[in-house]
């Protein structure tokens, strides 16, 4: 018997208990199910969180100088003769992104915002998604000249301007500490909060990019206190963070007054936590489907005693050990396949339902289509070997003598 | 020659005590034969019955079927004997209930490894045979005890096998379809099949050319019948 047709046989024996091979493969159906909800909900939240940082580097390092544990004397700042330095001294830093910042208002003749200013090369957009509202973003042109230019977000825009379009070319006065200047607005981008700025409203305070050099001048002590380094990849970031630390130090004549780190650790804890998470809940639902396993291997056992006479039958009719093997085993086969794909529909149905109620995008894999499968068939052959040895082995005369 | 057993002894051990149910047991069937298998229950006829069969294993002796020496072959060569070269009918039918009488008939063909067309065709064929083409698509408890031991036999039949072994093939039946079963039988001898058919009914043995009677597992007569009753078997 070659393996269509007991795949035509055994669909037709498991078409003659319908109630029964139901209640088994339900077993299979909800181990499936479950494992695939929640591996895509897993999946989905994380491509989700990790979509956040998708068009930035990761390759980052990030080096500071250390304000807490020592004083810092003026000549322990950063310069951006050091960016520069870092960037050529190092091979394998591609950019450096220094930054300086100071707090202060953003203000038009009518109404003003407090905002966050950032002294800022161009170079930031490749360390974060800078979505351009209207005009555009800073230029190495502007960076170079200082211009009295800057780039505000959309908050700012919002609550000044009403709206993006109309900031492009506004004077603005922006006045942090005692400092006073104007500057031109040349572009609204998108606040890097993203949408959850927007729910705390009028109060979250607003943004400005600057170029550093004006940075220099429009804040009062202005210092640069951090560098973002990037990197062509992280396979020795260590050694490339002592380097930096080591050069800065050479150049400031000084010890222990910087430090350098991954930009992304968190972020690399955080996927680690879901995997761990979705792992573990999945090897829970995963236990569920050993028990439905072991549910077609009792419905099984049952169906070879109650077909005693029948494989007695076959055998007398020339049957091999190998046919009434191969008959067993792919009727448990086919009902933890047929278990398998209805289970796995579930699960994906239920995943996209569950997605939208809490609001994530459904990770559904093509890897965890095809391990479903395999589990699932996995699972009828180790759960049906027993059962289908143990017909295959049946004497003959016995089992024709079997009432 | 299609059947010689030569000093076959068959003893089983149900561990505390040894049953001997086959002593030294010879016995010859040539081909075109029909013979009754008598005894007793207890006689060992179903013993040999098995054996000759292929379903049970010889303790000592020697069984050669149609030139092959099955004492010495494994599960699997037993199984492929059983499919080529014998064809059972049982006492109790043993059709499978789920299948029709076409696709019962066609389960030789199917572990020989026939492709569905010719199988149907041949089973078609083999149960239009024993009268039943009308019926073809009927399971078996839309048949008669008669219907159903005639799909038996054209299940017995489909592989053209060396030998039919009749196991109290009327054993179940009314007096009119044995007659009609016993007809069967009768026609295909006359065709040239070889018949060995165990039975305790002499009536019935009355049938066929020659009667071996066993008891305590021993031949005690082997003759031809006399009197025979010689059946129509013109219905085939």
């Amino acid at each position: 018997m070659n393996i269509a047709e007991s795949f035509v046989s055994a669909l037709q024996c498991i078409k003659a208990n319908k109630m029964r091979s139901f209640l088994t493969m339900l077993g299979i159906i909800i181990g499936i199910s479950s494992v695939i909800t929640i591996v895509s909900i897993g999946q989905g939240g994380k491509e989700a969180i990790m979509g956040e940082f998708d068009d930035l580097g990761t390759n980052v390092i990030n080096v500071n100088v250390k304000s807490l544990d020592n004083e810092i004397e003026e000549r322990d700042f950063l310069t951006l003769k050091d960016a520069r330095l870092v960037r050529e001294k190092i091979p394998e830093v591609t950019t450096v992104v220094p930054a300086s910042y100071g707090m202060g208002h953003i203000k038009t003749d009518k109404d003003k915002k407090f905002a966050e200013i950032d002294g800022v090369t161009q170079d930031i957009t490749k360390l974060m998604k800078m979505e351009i509202l209207a005009g555009r973003f800073l230029s190495e042109g502007d960076i170079e000249a200082a211009r009295n230019v800057i780039v505000i977000d959309n908050i700012t825009a919002n609550k000044l301007f009403k709206k993006p379009e109309n900031a492009v070319g506004q004077k603005v006065k922006v006045t942090i500490g005692d400092n006073n200047s104007n500057l031109t607005v040349i572009g609204v981008v998108k606040n890097a909060a993203g949408d959850m700025a927007e729910m705390f409203g009028e109060n979250f305070p607003g943004a400005g990019y600057v170029p550093i050099t004006t940075g220099d001048r429009i804040i009062p002590d202005a210092r640069i206190v951090m560098f973002s380094v990037m990197l062509e990849n992280m396979d020795n970031s260590k050694e490339v963070a002592a380097k930096i630390v080591h050069l800065l130090e050479q150049t400031h004549r000084n010890e222990g007054k910087y430090a350098a780190e991954e930009g992304f650790k968190e972020l690399d804890m955080l996927n680690n936590v879901i995997n761990i998470f979705t792992m573990v809940i999945g090897a829970i639902a995963g236990i569920s489907l050993v028990v439905g396993g072991i549910g077609v291997m009792n419905i099984m056992l049952v169906s070879v005693t109650e077909r005693t006479r029948e494989i007695g039958i076959r055998k007398a009719l020339g049957a091999r050990n190998k046919d009434i093997m191969l008959q067993f085993l792919t009727e448990s086969l086919i009902l933890c396949l047929i278990g398998g794909i209805i289970g796995m529909a579930l699960g994906i149905s239920l995943g996209l339902v569950v997605g939208k109620i809490i609001d994530i995008p459904l990770g559904i894999s093509p890897l965890v289509i095809l391990l479903a499968f395999a589990f699932s068939s996995a699972v009828g052959i180790f759960f049906g070997l027993y059962p289908a040895n143990k017909a295959a082995k049946l004497d003959p005369i016995e089992a024709l003598r079997y009432e | 020659m299609i059947i010689r057993v030569e000093y076959l002894t068959k003893v089983y051990d149900t561990g505390a005590i040894q049953v001997e149910a086959l002593r030294n047991v010879s016995l010859s069937i040539e081909k075109k034969e029909y013979v009754a298998i008598m005894g007793a229950s207890g006689s060992g006829k179903s013993t040999l019955m098995n054996i000759l069969g292929c379903l049970d294993r010889l303790t000592d002796g020697k069984y050669i079927l149609d030139d092959v020496d099955v004492s010495t072959l494994n599960d699997n060569e037993l199984a492929v004997i059983r499919n080529k070269k014998i064809g059972f009918v049982f006492q109790a039918f043993n059709l499978l209930p789920r299948l029709s009488a076409l696709g019962n008939v066609e389960l030789p063909m199917v572990y020989a490894g026939i492709a569905k067309s010719e199988r149907q065709e041949r089973a078609k064929a083999a149960l239009e045979k024993v009268g039943l083409g009308d019926r073809m698509h009927h399971r078996p408890n839309e048949l008669s005890g008669g219907q159903k031991q005639r799909v038996a036999i054209a299940r017995a039949l489909v592989n053209n096998p060396a030998i039919i072994l009749a196991d109290e093939p009327t054993g179940n039946l009314d007096t009119k379809s044995s007659e009609e079963i016993m007809d069967i039988f009768e026609g295909l001898n006359n065709e040239g099949v070889t018949i060995v058919m165990v039975t305790h009914e002499r009536d019935i043995a009355q049938h066929t050319k020659r009667a071996v009677v066993f008891r305590d597992g021993e031949i005690i007569s082997d003759k031809p019948i006399e009197n025979r009753i010689i059946r129509g078997g013109n219905n085939l």
